[in-house]
C-alpha cells in the first residue's frame, strides 16, 4: 500500500510539535493562528453585513426578492451546511460507521420531495413565512399563532445543535471551557444577526458558503496526498481509506507513515465502521430506515428553508434555486464521511484516547498532521458553518415573532419601526434560550438537529403537503393533523428528556426505540396526514375563494 | 386549470387537466425512482445480508472452550489474546467490555510467560502504569521506551509477528492487577462480546469493491447524492420545457 517520505512528512508535519500528546493536548491552549482567521472571517461577516443591512421590514424578512438563482442556492446551501453537516455527521460515521450515512442520504434526498412537491408552488403562493402560508391557506388565525410557535420551536431546536458547535469551535480555538466558549460564541452570532438581517445574511450567505467549501476541502486534498490515496478527487479516493479500516493495515504497509503522536497508520480490522447496521454500533436496520425518512420530510418542512424560497423572484427561480442548492450542498456531503474515515484509522491507536466526536473533523486533520493554520482554517470553517445557518434561523424565528404573533395577531397597526424592534427582541430572547439549552449538552449536534427535522416533519410538512395538492384539506383537518403530530412529538420528547435527566417513565425503552428523538417522524408524519385527511372530509368544505386562490395562482 | 370553472379543486390524485396531469405524472415518476432508489436498495441490502464472521472470531470459537475451562494449549491460548486484541482494537467498545478483556489478555499473558518473563511482566506493567500517570506527553521519552519494552515482551510472549498492529496495543492493554487470575464475570462476559464486535452484516453487495469502496458504502456516500441532484435537474428541465410549449409564464 502506501509509502511517504519522511522528510515530506515532517515537513507538512509542524502540528507534530504542539500536538505532541494525546487526546487532551490535541485540544490544546489558546491558538494565535486560528484565533486571527477567525476574526478576520467574522470582521468580514459583519463588514458585509453592514454594507448590506436591512432597512426595512421587507429587508429584513425576505432581502427585497433580489437574489440570483445560484446566489439563492449557494444561499440556500450556506444556510443549510450547518454545524451538524460540517461537524456533525463526521462525528456520526466516525462513532456509528454506516449508520452515520442515514443522515447524509437524508439530509439530501429530502431537496427532492422539496423540489418535486413544494419549491415552486411556496413561491407562488407569495407569502412570507410559513406560518403566513399556514394562516392564509387554513384561514385561522389560531393556526397562524400556532404556525409561528412551532416554527420557533424548530428554530430552537436546530440552533441548539449549532450553538453546540460554535461552542466546541471556540473552545478548541480559544482553549477556554465549553460554556464559556457556547457565551461567547453565541454573543457574538447574536450582534451580527442583529446587525445585519436578512439582506445582509444572504449576501454574506454567499461569503459563507465558499469560505465553508474551502475551509472543509482543502484539508482532504492534504490528507489524501499525503497518506498516498487518490488526492485529485478526495470524494472519491477515500474509498481506499474505507477497505483498508474493513480489511486492517499491517504496519508493513504502513512504513514511515505516522499521525501526528507518531503513531503507525496501521490498525486491526474494522468491517463495523462499513457495514450496515452492524451490532457494534448498536444501531439497526429500522433506525437507519426510520431516520432517513424522517429527515427528508423535515428538509420538507423546516420553515427557515421553505422561507428561503420567498427571496427568489420566480416560481422557476425557486426551482432552479433547490438544484443550485443541492449540488452546492453535496460538494460538502461527498466529503464529510472521508473526515470521518480518516479519524478512525488516525486514532485507531489506544493511546489516542477517546476524543469528542463533534470535534472530529478538526482532531482528524491534526492528527493527519496538517499544517496549523490550515487546521484553524477548517475550525473557522466550522464556525461560519454554523453562523449562517442560525443567523438564518434568527432571522426566521423572529420573522415568526414579529410578523406572524405581534403584527398579525397582537397589533396589527404596528409602525415599520416597531415591528423591526420586535423582530430584534425576539432575535434576543431566542438566543438566551438556546444557550441555556446548548449548555445541558444533551446528545451530538446532528442528533440535536436531527430533532428539529422530526418537529419540522410531523407538524409543517403535512400542513404544507396536503395544503398544497389537496384543497379538500380543511381548517379543522389541519387542527386535527397538527395535533396528532404535536402529540406524537411531545410523548417523544418527553421520553427523551427525561432520560437525559436521569427520570425513568413507563415503557420508556420501547418509546425511546419506536418513538427516537430524532426520528419519531417515521410515523409522526403518516399519521398526521391521515388524521387530517379523515377529518377534512367528514368536516365543511375549504372555501370557495381558498379553492379558487390555489387554482388560479398556485397550479395554474 | 381551467380559471372559467364554475368549481376549484385540486388533488394530486385526481388531475383535473392535461398540464396537471402531465405535472403530477412526472412527480410520481421521480418520486419511484427516489423511494426505490433510497429504500428499495436497502431493503435488498437486509434481505441479502448474512451474518459473517470475522477470521479472528472463527479461531475464537476454537479455543475458547478450552480457555474457559482453562485447559488450553499454549496456542490457544495465544489465539484467544489475540482475537481479544483484535476488538481491542476496535476503538469503540464499553469500558465494562473494554475491562474483560483487558482481564482476559493480562491473565493470558502472565499466564504464558515463564518463570524470569512473569516477573519482568509485572515489573515492566507496573512501572509503565506509573509512568502513565507521570508524564504530561505520550512524546516522552522514558514513556516511549517502557511502552516499547512491554510490547517487545508482551508480544513475544503471545507470539504476535512484528508486522502485526495489534503489537501496538498489547502495551496499553496490559493491566498489572489482573494478571494473577481470569474473573469469571469477565469470563461470562467474553460469549457476549465477541459475536458483537466479530461478527458482521455482509452480503456480495458489501464485499465488492467500486472506486475503492465497499460497493453498498460507495452507493449510499456518493451516488445516491449523484441521483438526487439528477433528478432534480431532471425535474426543472422538463417543467421548463413544458412551460415553454405551453407558453406559461410564471
Amino acid at each position: 500500500m502506501k509509502k511517504f517520505l519522511l522528510p515530506i512528512i515532517l515537513l507538512l508535519t509542524p502540528s507534530l510539535l504542539f500536538a505532541a500528546g494525546a487526546s487532551t493536548q490535541l485540544e490544546g491552549g489558546f491558538k494565535v493562528g486560528p484565533a486571527i482567521i477567525l476574526i478576520t472571517i467574522l470582521c468580514v461577516f459583519v463588514l458585509v453585513g453592514v454594507v448590506f443591512r436591512a432597512k426595512d421590514t421587507a429587508d429584513f424578512y425576505a432581502a427585497g426578492r433580489s437574489i440570483s438563482r445560484v446566489g439563492s442556492g449557494m444561499a440556500i446551501a450556506s444556510n443549510w451546511m450547518s454545524a451538524a453537516s460540517f461537524l456533525g455527521m463526521a462525528a456520526l460515521m466516525y462513532g456509528s460507521g454506516y449508520h452515520g450515512l442515514a443522515y447524509v442520504v437524508g439530509w439530501t434526498g429530502g431537496y427532492v420531495l422539496l423540489l418535486i412537491l413544494m419549491a415552486g408552488q411556496i413561491r407562488k403562493y407569495g407569502k412570507y413565512t410559513a406560518a403566513d402560508f399556514i394562516g392564509d391557506r387554513f384561514y385561522s388565525q389560531g393556526l397562524r399563532a400556532t404556525g409561528a410557535i412551532i416554527a420557533i420551536l424548530i428554530s430552537i431546536s436546530y440552533c441548539v445543535g449549532q450553538f453546540g458547535g460554535i461552542g466546541l469551535m471556540f473552545k478548541w480555538i480559544l482553549g477556554i471551557d465549553y460554556a464559556y466558549a457556547v457565551i461567547i460564541g453565541g454573543s457574538v452570532v447574536l450582534a451580527y444577526t442583529l446587525i445585519s438581517g436578512m439582506l445582509g445574511v444572504t449576501k454574506n450567505m454567499q461569503i459563507q458558503y465558499i469560505i465553508i467549501i474551502i475551509s472543509f476541502i482543502i484539508p482532504l486534498f492534504i490528507l489524501t496526498f499525503k497518506f498516498d490515496y487518490f488526492w485529485l478527487l478526495p470524494q472519491i479516493g477515500y474509498g481506499s481509506v474505507v477497505s483498508d479500516i474493513v480489511s486492517g493495515v499491517n504496519i508493513s504497509e504502513a512504513t514511515q507513515m505516522f499521525n501526528a503522536l507518531g503513531h503507525d497508520y496501521a490498525m486491526v480490522p474494522a468491517p463495523e465502521y462499513a457495514m450496515p447496521w452492524d451490532p457494534a454500533t448498536g444501531q439497526t436496520f429500522f433506525q437507519w430506515i426510520a431516520i432517513a425518512f424522517s429527515l427528508m420530510i423535515g428538509t420538507a418542512g423546516l420553515p427557515h428553508v421553505i422561507q428561503r424560497f420567498y427571496v427568489v423572484p420566480k416560481a422557476r427561480d425557486a426551482r432552479w434555486s433547490v438544484v443550485w442548492g443541492l449540488f452546492f450542498i453535496c460538494i460538502l456531503y461527498w466529503s464529510a464521511p472521508a473526515y470521518a474515515a480518516f479519524g478512525k484509522i488516525l486514532s485507531a491507536n489506544p493511546e489516542v484516547g477517546k476524543l469528542a466526536k463533534d470535534a472530529i473533523v478538526v482532531y482528524t486533520a491534526q492528527l493527519g498532521g496538517v499544517n496549523p493554520l490550515i487546521v484553524g482554517l477548517l475550525a473557522a470553517g466550522g464556525v461560519s458553518a454554523a453562523f449562517s445557518t442560525v443567523s438564518g434561523l434568527l432571522v426566521a424565528g423572529s420573522s415568526a415573532f414579529a410578523h406572524d404573533l405581534y403584527v398579525k395577531i397582537i397589533n396589527p397597526k404596528s409602525s415599520p419601526k416597531k415591528q423591526l424592534l420586535m423582530a430584534r427582541l425576539g432575535t434576543v430572547l431566542m438566543a438566551v434560550i438556546v444557550t441555556l439549552l446548548a449548555l445541558k449538552n444533551w446528545a451530538l449536534i446532528a442528533q440535536l438537529v436531527a430533532v428539529a427535522f422530526s418537529l419540522a416533519g410531523v407538524t409543517i410538512f403535512p400542513l404544507f403537503l396536503l395544503g398544497i395538492w389537496w384543497s379538500g384539506s380543511n381548517k379543522q383537518g389541519a387542527i386535527a393533523g397538527l395535533c396528532t403530530g404535536l402529540l406524537v412529538a411531545i410523548i417523544a420528547l418527553t421520553y427523551f428528556i427525561a432520560g437525559k435527566e436521569g427520570v425513568t417513565l413507563p415503557y420508556h425503552e420501547f418509546v425511546n426505540y419506536w418513538l427516537g428523538a430524532w426520528y419519531f417522524a417515521w410515523i409522526g408524519a403518516p399519521l398526521a396526514i391521515l388524521v387530517n385527511i379523515i377529518v377534512s372530509k367528514i368536516t365543511p368544505e375549504t372555501p370557495r375563494e381558498i379553492r379558487k386562490f390555489l387554482v388560479l395562482n398556485v397550479h395554474s | 386549470m381551467d380559471s372559467n370553472q364554475n368549481d376549484y379543486h385540486i388533488s394530486f390524485f385526481k388531475p383535473t387537466t392535461a398540464m396537471a396531469k402531465w405535472n403530477r405524472n412526472l412527480a410520481i415518476k421521480l418520486i419511484l425512482i427516489w423511494a426505490v432508489a433510497v429504500f428499495g436498495f436497502h431493503f435488498l441490502l437486509r434481505a441479502i445480508e448474512k451474518p459473517t464472521p470475522e477470521e479472528a472470531y472463527i479461531k475464537y470459537e476454537q479455543v475458547w472452550e478450552n480457555v474457559y475451562v482453562e485447559i488450553a494449549s499454549v496456542e490457544e491460548m495465544q489465539t484467544f489474546a489475540h482475537t481479544s486484541l483484535s476488538v481491542l482494537g476496535k476503538v469503540f467498545i464499553k469500558p465494562n467490555e473494554k475491562a474483560s478483556l483487558d482481564n482476559a489478555v493480562s491473565w493470558v499473558t502472565y499466564q504464558l510467560a515463564d518463570s524470569t518473563q512473569k516477573v519482568l511482566l509485572v515489573e515492566k506493567t507496573k512501572e509503565f502504569e506509573k509512568i502513565k500517570e507521570e508524564i504530561t506527553s505520550i512524546s516522552d521519552p522514558k514513556y516511549i521506551e517502557t511502552k516499547k519494552a512491554l510490547s517487545d515482551l508482551g508480544s513475544t510472549i503471545l507470539g504476535l509477528q512484528k508486522t502485526d498492529p495489534r503489537t501496538k496495543i498489547i502495551s496499553v492493554e496490559l493491566v498489572s492487577s489482573e494478571m494473577e487470575s481470569f474473573k469469571t464475570e469477565n469470563k461470562d462476559m467474553i460469549p457476549v462480546i465477541m459475536p458483537t464486535y466479530l461478527i458482521h452484516n455482509q452480503s456480495f453487495l458489501t464485499d465488492f469493491k467500486f472506486l475503492g469502496f465497499p460497493f453498498h458504502y460507495f452507493y449510499s456516500a456518493v451516488f445516491l447524492l449523484v441521483l438526487f441532484v439528477f433528478l432534480c435537474w431532471l425535474y426543472c428541465v422538463r417543467v421548463d420545457a413544458m412551460n415553454i410549449k405551453l407558453d406559461i409564464e410564471e
